[in-house]
């Protein structure tokens, strides 16, 4: 750490004196200010600044923007409208209608699934909520919609916009599917789930 | 049944405080009424004990082993306690042996957040779970009711449903089949449950192996809000909790309070669609006036000063009232103290169903009169020295050849088949009508004089009189989300201080 020396303050009255103190500190300062300019006018010196929009700006993989839906292997989405990123959202921004899938191994899964960008405050929660990976904030940070109009983002828009190439998978997906039992003989006793027990 | 009425007492030790119980009561009962919490899932105050799942023990001094307190009769000088670190252990084994089968389904479950493993699994569960067996997967969302959808897989096997099918409803529609952990919950063949009862099903079930059809996948219960009120739908006038989310506008469902001499624990199905019309686009929103061959809405200072006018306009000729029986008392108390002390009216006709069966009964709590107010209509028309039986007095208002004529629709237009039938009649008469309802489809009858929109039964306070003469009281009020609706007795007293004000000028 540097540390810049500042004489005291001035015990006696002289003004003169205790002005000049403080006239050499601040031409120390610009001294130093003044030579990074130097630098960097003559290229001796690299500039933080970004030129956004013209250069893009790198926030890297752990930065949390533009909220996505991750899918299913199967294309669908994975979100199962359980609504606990609903529930933790401290903007109350998520609003999600659920409705009865045909496929009996999902049951459940979100109509609508739509984000009100303006009020949320990218607190993560609902990614920290979600028990099945299904929504994540992503590296985008430009929230700029396309036309202009769409603030509240349907759930089209989170599964997939172009930026996600097509939608990108959750982690949690296969493992954790239930097979559909029809019946329950004692032939079927290999329908023994996949799944062991940690903590509940 | 949890507790026997006898006279004799016992007292016994319950966690060292004495307590006294009727003989015959169970352990269980009694420290239910000490508020002592045992966890339970089998035991049911309106059921039968069956002591299935062994997760209600209790430490009796001098006995060597625990023992289940639902099946456990309290005699007297017993020292029983639920506290001790025995005691929670064996909560805590139970729990997790519950818990070996049961999927993790709360995120798609209906049940969670009301759910009782949820709710013992934070209170007495064993955290580190020390099972190393693989889940059995069992048939899910299974169709077995109109109402009714069956995860086997959740289901416990408390066998509560079973036990409400054989005693209450007395129908037998459900059993448990296989054996061990292959055991599940089902219906017979392919029979489907039908009865009107079903929807309880749902409500004793402490998982959430049976889930409505009605309310699957609506709304999370955390986000609901409940109010204590009565169930319009019948003349027995069940005591309901409502649930809503006040936000959204919406009712989302009805779910039976305790009531011993009403309901006991249950409500039937008819019951539970007394929501259906109370939908913000199935409501009359604002007040419509005739007014020169135009149908229009208005303010409500309109529609109180257009009322005044239609009174003063019609001082001395017959004026009469049509009511249904689906107000409170204090409605009733309000509108004749005014129309009949004040107003001088005499003729008071009932609006009632065409098709109405008076002396219906299901046997366990439907009744065919499907308004919950008819004798508190007629004990306040007493009090006014107006004596009346039950009876459908529509057609005698229509030719009474009435001047003026304010009629108070049903509110809840479901439980009435003849509604529609009836608006048209009555649009079509000479006499000019004033209808109040809650109803949209007043709309599309031409006619009226004018159309008043009112607030609805989970938007007032007040109280019903059932068909035995309990009166119940409706507790909590929504605010309404009808705006313009107008309150019956807000609206008669701004009436009758207007009358006030322009008989002093």
């Amino acid at each position: 750490m540097g540390v810049i020396k500042v004489p005291l303050p001035p015990q006696d009255t002289n003004v003169f004196q205790a002005a000049w103190g403080y006239i050499t500190t601040i031409l120390k300062g610009l001294f130093v200010t003044k030579m990074i300019l130097v630098k960097q006018l003559f290229k001796l010196e690299k500039t933080e600044t970004i030129e956004w929009p013209e250069e893009p700006a790198d926030y890297g993989p752990r930065f949390k923007g533009k909220h996505f839906l991750t899918k299913r292997d199967d294309g669908n989405v994975r979100c199962t409208a359980c609504f606990l990123c609903a529930t933790a959202c401290p903007a109350d921004c998520i609003y999600i209608e659920a409705g009865e899938h045909k496929s009996k191994t999902i049951e459940k899964y979100p109509v609508r699934f739509e984000i009100d960008i303006l009020r949320c405050v990218f607190c993560g929660f609902c990614e920290e909520a979600c028990p099945v990976d299904a929504i994540r904030l992503g590296p985008e940070y430009i929230m700029l919609p396309a036309d202009g109009t769409k603030w509240v983002y349907t759930k089209e828009y989170l599964v997939a916009r172009t930026n996600l190439n097509g939608g990108i998978q959750s982690i949690k997906d296969e493992e954790e599917k239930h097979p559909e039992v029809t019946s329950l003989t004692h032939e079927s006793k290999h329908h023994r789930s996949l799944v062991k027990h940690g903590k509940h | 049944m949890g507790t026997v009425e006898t006279k004799e007492e016992v007292t016994f030790k319950l966690n060292g405080i004495d307590v006294t119980v009727p003989k015959g009561t169970t352990v269980m009962a009694a420290a239910k009424r000490e508020k002592v919490a045992i966890p339970h899932f089998c035991w049911h105050p309106g059921l039968s004990v069956a002591g299935v799942c062994r997760f209600c023990m209790v430490k009796v001094k001098g006995r060597p082993k625990l023992e289940i307190s639902c099946n456990l009769e309290a005699t007297p000088g017993m020292e029983v306690d639920t506290v001790s670190d025995e005691v929670k252990d064996s909560h805590k084994w139970a729990l997790e042996f519950h818990l070996a089968n049961h999927p993790l389904d709360c995120p798609i479950c209906d049940q969670a957040g009301e759910c009782g493993l949820q709710k013992y699994y934070m209170s007495v569960g064993k955290y580190n779970s020390q099972m190393t067996e693989e889940k059995v997967l069992k048939p899910k969302a299974l169709d077995v009711g109109d109402k009714l959808v069956l995860d086997t897989e959740r289901c416990i096997l408390c066998s509560r449903c079973v036990r409400f099918e054989n005693e209450v409803t007395k129908t037998g529609g459900l059993g448990i089949f296989d054996r061990g952990d292959r055991a599940i919950i089902g219906t017979y063949g392919d029979e489907k449950i039908t009865h009107n009862y079903q929807e309880n099903l749902v409500d004793i079930c402490p998982v959430g192996a049976f889930t409505s059809k009605e309310f699957r996948f609506k709304q999370r219960v955390w986000f609901l809000k409940e109010k204590s009120s009565i169930c319009p739908g019948c003349s027995t006038g069940c005591a309901v909790s409502i649930h809503a989310k006040p936000e959204m506008e919406t009712y989302f469902r009805v779910k039976p309070r305790y009531d011993k001499k009403v309901n006991g624990h249950w409500m039937c199905d008819k019951g539970r669609e007394i929501l259906s019309g109370l939908d913000k686009k199935e409501r009359l929103e604002n007040s419509y006036l005739q007014d020169q061959d135009e149908f229009s809405t208005c303010e409500r200072p309109d529609m109180i000063n257009h009322l005044n006018s239609l009174l003063s306009r019609f001082r001395g000729k017959k004026i009469s009232l049509l009511v249904s029986a689906q107000y409170t008392n204090e409605e009733y108390e309000r509108l004749f103290s005014f129309f009949v002390e004040k107003m001088g009216v005499r003729s008071i006709f009932q609006w009632r169903s065409k098709e109405e069966k008076l002396n219906d009964f299901d046997g366990i709590l439907l009744r065919g009169d499907r308004n919950p107010n008819t004798r508190g209509l007629l004990d306040a028309l007493r009090k006014f020295h107006i004596l009346k039986e039950v009876e459908n007095e529509f057609e005698a208002c229509l030719t009474s050849s009435s001047d003026l004529i304010f009629a108070f629709s049903p509110l809840l237009s479901s439980s009435f088949s003849s509604f529609e039938e009836d608006l048209a009649r009555l649009s079509k008469l000479k006499s000019c009508v004033c209808l109040f309802t809650t109803s949209y489809q007043a709309r599309d009858y031409i006619g009226f004089n004018s159309l008043i929109p009112l607030v609805s039964f989970p938007e007032k306070t007040g109280h019903y009189t059932n068909y035995k003469g309990e009166k119940r009281e409706l507790e909590g009020a929504y605010p309404s989300f009808i705006h313009e609706g107008f309150d019956v007795c807000e609206l008669v007293n701004e009436l009758d201080s207007n009358i006030k004000a322009s008989l002093r000028a």
